[in-house]
């Protein structure tokens, strides 16, 4: 968003109503992702069991940032716990975070006018929900994507800090393993309306099943392989 | 090396990775084609299917097994299942979510009283 001003350097009534639709975004954004968020903190708390009960907490509760994505984090520390060495945890973890070149590569036609800070900042907090969520948006996508991801880019390490002091007895509830593909599988349908989106999710999920056995990130990039596969042929039919 | 320094050197080194999977395609946005930004975006929706669908059929639930059966994984489909037909119907993700979840809690207690 850009506005000028008058030369004593007041915004004109355009610029202001400029404004107060970027807030408006912003606010529609944060707000569509508290549900996210609430179903998340199941996920959070077990997050944050397992940093507490890592050999190094501080290194492993700053991941929450620094990694910034749950399924990583998860499952470089679960290697670690087990012994497996950096080599193997780092291996995982990139695996699975892979998917977020998809992401970001989708995000990249509506961001290209864009300032390069702005796009640094989207980079910087992007991870599943607030992607899945701005993709339906068309108004005001970029404010309400920064209202959706700052909400979780604040919100999801003091989730994890609640975890690492009450995660371990509530993660133990074996219905909360589900919680966060409940919740990312119901924003995904909700998005099942072309078909070769349609194509992609059915062949990722026949993939998926096929490939339960194998590691996270080897079957989730095969997920993707066989998306896009199944999306271009797709296309191609209709 | 000390188990300590791992987890840093772990966390350093993905944490690296993670941003420059982040960063690159926005920052080169103005060169991205939109076909490959478009098959981007099916990559990312077939990934969150595939975290869906393994989520659901590694499930465990110690009380849902009985002797060599693991009936954890069908009830946590039936229960996803739930949650997704409303979603496509256009139900909220709170909605959804908790009618999985009370799905969930519902089978099991009843597969558990039989």
């Amino acid at each position: 968003m850009t506005t000028s001003s008058t030369p004593s350097g007041v915004l004109t009534a355009g610029d202001e109503q400029l404004v107060r639709n970027s807030h408006h975004h912003l606010r529609a954004g944060a707000t569509a992702m508290l549900p996210i968020m609430a179903a998340y903190v199941p996920f959070a708390l077990l997050v944050g069991a397992a940093v507490a009960d890592s050999s190094n907490p501080a290194a492993a509760w700053l991941a929450t940032w620094a990694i910034y994505g749950g399924a990583a984090h998860l499952a470089v520390l679960d290697v670690l716990a087990q012994g497996s060495g950096w080599l193997t945890a780092v291996a995982v973890g990139v695996l699975v975070n892979a998917r977020l070149v998809a992401y970001a590569a989708g995000m990249a036609p509506g961001w290209r006018s864009a300032p390069l800070r702005q796009r640094a900042g989207a980079a910087v907090m992007l991870t599943d929900a607030p992607w899945t969520l701005a993709r339906a948006r068309v108004d005001g996508h970029r404010s309400y994507y920064f209202g959706a991801a700052s909400a979780l880019f604040l919100g999801w390490p003091v989730l994890v800090s609640l975890g690492v002091l009450v995660g371990g007895w509530f993660s133990a509830a074996p219905v909360v393993g589900l919680l966060p593909a409940l919740t990312l599988g119901v924003v995904v349908t909700s998005q099942l309306q072309e078909r070769p989106v349609v194509a992609a999710a059915v062949s990722a999920a026949v993939t998926a099943a096929l490939t339960a056995g194998l590691s996270a990130g080897i079957s989730l990039l095969l997920c993707a392989a066989v998306g896009v596969t199944s999306g271009v042929v797709a296309e191609w039919f209709r | 090396m000390s188990a300590e320094a791992q987890v840093g050197i772990a966390v350093f080194a993905v944490g690296a990775a993670s941003l420059l999977f982040r960063l690159v395609p926005l920052l080169f946005a103005p060169r991205l084609p939109d076909r490959a930004a478009q098959q981007a975006t099916w990559a990312g929706l077939a990934v969150l299917a595939g975290v869906t669908v393994r989520s659901v059929l590694n499930h465990h639930d110690q009380a849902l097994v009985t002797g060599s059966v693991n009936l954890a994984p069908l009830v946590a489909a039936f229960a996803v299942g739930m949650g997704l037909s409303l979603a496509y119907r256009g139900r909220s993700v709170l909605v959804c979510v908790a009618v999985g979840i009370a799905g969930y809690v519902g089978i099991s207690t009843v597969l558990l009283a039989l």
